[in-house]
């Protein structure tokens, strides 16, 4: 599974950024709709849930996330080869 | 439970500053609720006056906004007149510890079956950022502009000396050992008390060197040490020269009977 | 639980508990306060078990926030108090007020200001039980001046309260609550219960229209309701910044009680075709009840309800006598609304018996004002 973050909801906080343990986050660098930079999921292929279906071993980031902005899904094909 | 089952979709996305704590703890309880399979409408959530006071207006429940502080004694009458209901109260450090500290600490000694969740963001943040009274010595506020000189509750030991069945304070940074806490909490019969440090970035951490939310986190971190290793088993008071260190961990797990079993009143837990 | 129909000789206070018990009260929550304390002792002993529940809070804010929070469970709740207590629990009141939670709150007036007099009587707390919280809002308030309206008012504060989803104050006083007398429990007490969303009957209560008193949504059946002391919609969501918002919850707050005056007012009229009248309440009344009982020259408006406050009376007294006497155990409360509503009704002449220190004004004193006034 892998993370992926609503720009919508994200606040830009970075707190992801700061918790996640493999560094799959980064602060943003392009201002959005809403007037500043959102963070973006930059190393999907580092996180501990990668390929990893059912259980998911760390969540650090889903349960950290203030605004509910960030949701597991299903890596595509070419994604999981990384 | 899936977001929109557990939150109002029609007061959705909530009005928490970008970094809130409150979010985080909103995300522990929402995943605690689910997992003990509990049911939103055998619940009813209380809130006092303040940021995290307001959680309860965005849980899809039966929810009871109430006056600063005063939040423990509606929870009291409520749980007592419907003993069926389970009760969680979010309240504040200021909402809980200043103005209902009377409240609080008759609520641990009643120990009426209730979950009080305290977010303890050692300020007053819905105002903009007065000192509270677990601000600590020497830090900024509003109303403290050359430093606090008062020094800070703690809040968790308050509710394990007032009697409180369950007792446990941990920070935004320890999501997972919160999720447990909160578990244990909403299952154990009598007042159980769960203290959450969480970062006001907006309104605390920005006047105190600690703008950024990972800043605010890093000091938790940095701050924390586990209760059961910073106190020996024979000493069990509260040691306010802890000198800045949060002290986190379960604190105490009581059997006392719950008020509603002293007065044999319905079905309750 | 509630005791048979029939004759005792009981006190004031313990009249009060029988009529918060004959209209269903099962959830007391009290704080130990002379005059009051009896009211407290008593249902300490009658609500146990499947009866009801007791509660001795840590301060009386707690007992009326929990007072408040038992209401919403779905249970007639009530507390009881004096002055100091009193003015503990106005942010309360106000919450109780805005978020339309129907409850009784028992005030047995004793000497003011602070800790003043706490075994004597007096009425100085009247003005403070429509103002005493922040912002507009009604109130419905009652004043017994017997031992039998103990009862009788406190079954009334219950049905109003519940009928129009506001607090109810029974504004008794040391000697009303300490003095002991006869009461006749009837063989059937009316009784109304709150309209309940999701619940059909077809009640008084329900003949209420929902534009001004909306179905009462119980905690715990599935509403998903949400309650707030906020300024708020119709469907609770939050708008403290709405101009339109506000003003259409605040004056329907008002107005769900003012227009139905006729309704709740409550008085009792003594020698009405007299040129003399005089207008009193609670124990302030007692002395001018004898004067008037014995001198067709003197009339009696006794006012039983006080708040939402009852014009229509005492303008029809005003249209018809000369002069009018207003007595209270204060400094001149209800005395300036009073003469009010008479001048603009055509009675220029409104005198003042005031009489504080915890003696209620006697026949004696009554009549010696009123020859002073020429009277008799």
């Amino acid at each position: 599974m892998k993370p992926v973050i609503d720009p919508k909801l994200c606040k830009g906080c970075n707190i992801c950024v700061y918790i996640c343990p493999k560094k799959c986050y980064s602060k943003g660098t392009e201002i959005l709709e809403a007037g500043y930079f959102t963070a973006v999921v930059s190393a999907a292929e580092k996180c501990y849930n990668h390929n990893r279906e059912g259980k998911l071993v760390c969540e650090l980031c889903i349960m950290s996330c203030p605004d509910q902005a960030i949701t597991w899904h299903e890596e595509t094909e070419e994604e999981k080869k990384k | 439970m899936e977001l929109f089952e557990f939150y109002r979709k029609d007061r959705w996305p909530h009005v928490f500053c970008p970094g809130c704590g409150n979010g985080t703890v909103m995300n522990c309880f929402h995943r605690a609720f689910s997992e003990l399979d509990m049911k939103l409408d055998r619940t009813a959530f209380v809130g006092g006056i303040g940021c995290s006071s307001r959680i309860p207006l965005y849980i899809n429940s039966d929810a009871l906004h109430t006056t600063h502080g005063r939040a423990i004694a509606f929870a009291t009458g409520l749980k007592l007149a419907k003993p069926e209901l389970k009760i969680v109260v979010f309240t504040g450090d200021g909402d809980l510890g200043a103005i209902g500290g009377n409240h609080f600490i008759n609520g641990c000694r009643r120990n009426v079956d209730m979950t009080v969740i305290c977010i303890n963001n050692n300020i007053y943040g819905m105002t903009g950022g007065q000192a509270s009274i677990t601000t600590p010595h020497e830090f900024q506020s509003t109303t403290t502009p050359y430093g606090n000189k008062e020094y800070p509750f703690d809040l968790a030991e308050i509710a394990v000396a007032a009697g409180a069945n369950y007792v446990a304070r941990w920070t935004t940074r320890n999501v997972h050992e919160l999720t447990r806490s909160m578990k244990s909490a909403l299952q154990k019969k009598g007042f159980t008390f769960v203290e959450v440090v969480s970062q006001c970035p907006t309104n605390f951490g920005r006047r105190n060197k600690m703008a950024e939310p990972s800043q605010m986190l890093e000091w938790f971190k940095e701050s924390s040490v586990r209760r059961d290793k910073s106190r020996t088993a024979a000493v069990d008071h509260v040691d306010l020269n802890l000198e800045g260190k949060i002290t986190i961990g379960e604190f105490v797990v009581r059997n006392r009977e719950c008020y509603e079993e002293l007065i044999g009143v319905g079905k309750h837990g | 639980m509630k005791i048979a129909p029939g004759e005792y000789f009981l006190q004031g206070n313990e009249a009060c508990v029988e009529g918060a018990l004959a209209s269903g009260l099962r959830f007391f929550a009290g704080y130990p306060i002379t005059p009051s304390t009896e009211i407290a002792e008593k249902l300490s002993q009658r609500l146990k078990g499947s009866d009801g529940v007791f509660l001795q809070m840590e301060d009386e804010i707690a007992c009326i926030s929990a007072v408040i929070g038992a209401s919403w469970g779905g249970v007639k709740s009530m507390t009881a108090t004096s002055g100091p207590g009193f003015s503990l629990m106005q942010e309360a009141v106000g919450y109780a007020a805005m978020s339309e939670t129907p409850i009784v709150v028992v005030n047995v007036m004793r000497g003011g200001p602070s800790t003043g007099q706490p075994t004597r009587a007096s009425q100085g707390d009247v003005m403070q039980t429509k103002y005493g919280s922040h912002g507009d809002y009604q109130v419905i308030a009652f004043a017994p001046a017997s031992v039998q309206e103990m009862f009788d008012l406190t079954v009334e504060c219950f049905n109003y309260s519940e009928k129009y989803r506001v607090p109810g104050f029974l504004l008794s006083d040391a000697e009303i609550g300490h003095m002991r007398g006869l009461l006749r429990i009837p063989d059937e007490v009316k009784i109304i219960d709150r309209k309940e969303k999701g619940i059909k009957r077809s009640d008084e209560a329900y003949d209420v229209p929902d534009e001004l008193v909306r179905p009462f949504p119980v905690f715990g059946k599935g509403h998903k309701t949400m309650i707030t002391g906020m300024t708020h919609t119709d469907t609770s969501k939050i708008e403290p910044e709405d101009v339109k918002v506000h003003q259409d919850l605040v004056i329907r707050l008002s107005e769900k009680v003012l227009r139905n005056r006729k309704d709740i007012n409550k008085w009792e009229l003594m020698c009405p075709g007299s040129k003399t009248m005089v207008i009193s309440y609670g124990s302030a009344s007692l002395g001018a009840k004898e004067v008037a009982a014995k001198d067709d020259r003197v009339g009696l408006l006794r006012l039983k309800s006080l708040w939402p406050f009852p014009e229509e009376p005492i303008a029809e007294v005003a249209r018809n006598c000369n002069q009018i006497l207003v007595s209270e155990m204060n400094l001149g409360m209800l005395y300036w609304e009073i003469k009010r509503v008479a001048v603009e009704n055509g009675c220029k002449k409104v005198e003042l018996l005031s009489k504080i220190g915890g003696d209620p004004p006697t026949p004696s004193e009554f009549r010696h004002k009123l020859r002073e006034m020429g009277a008799i």
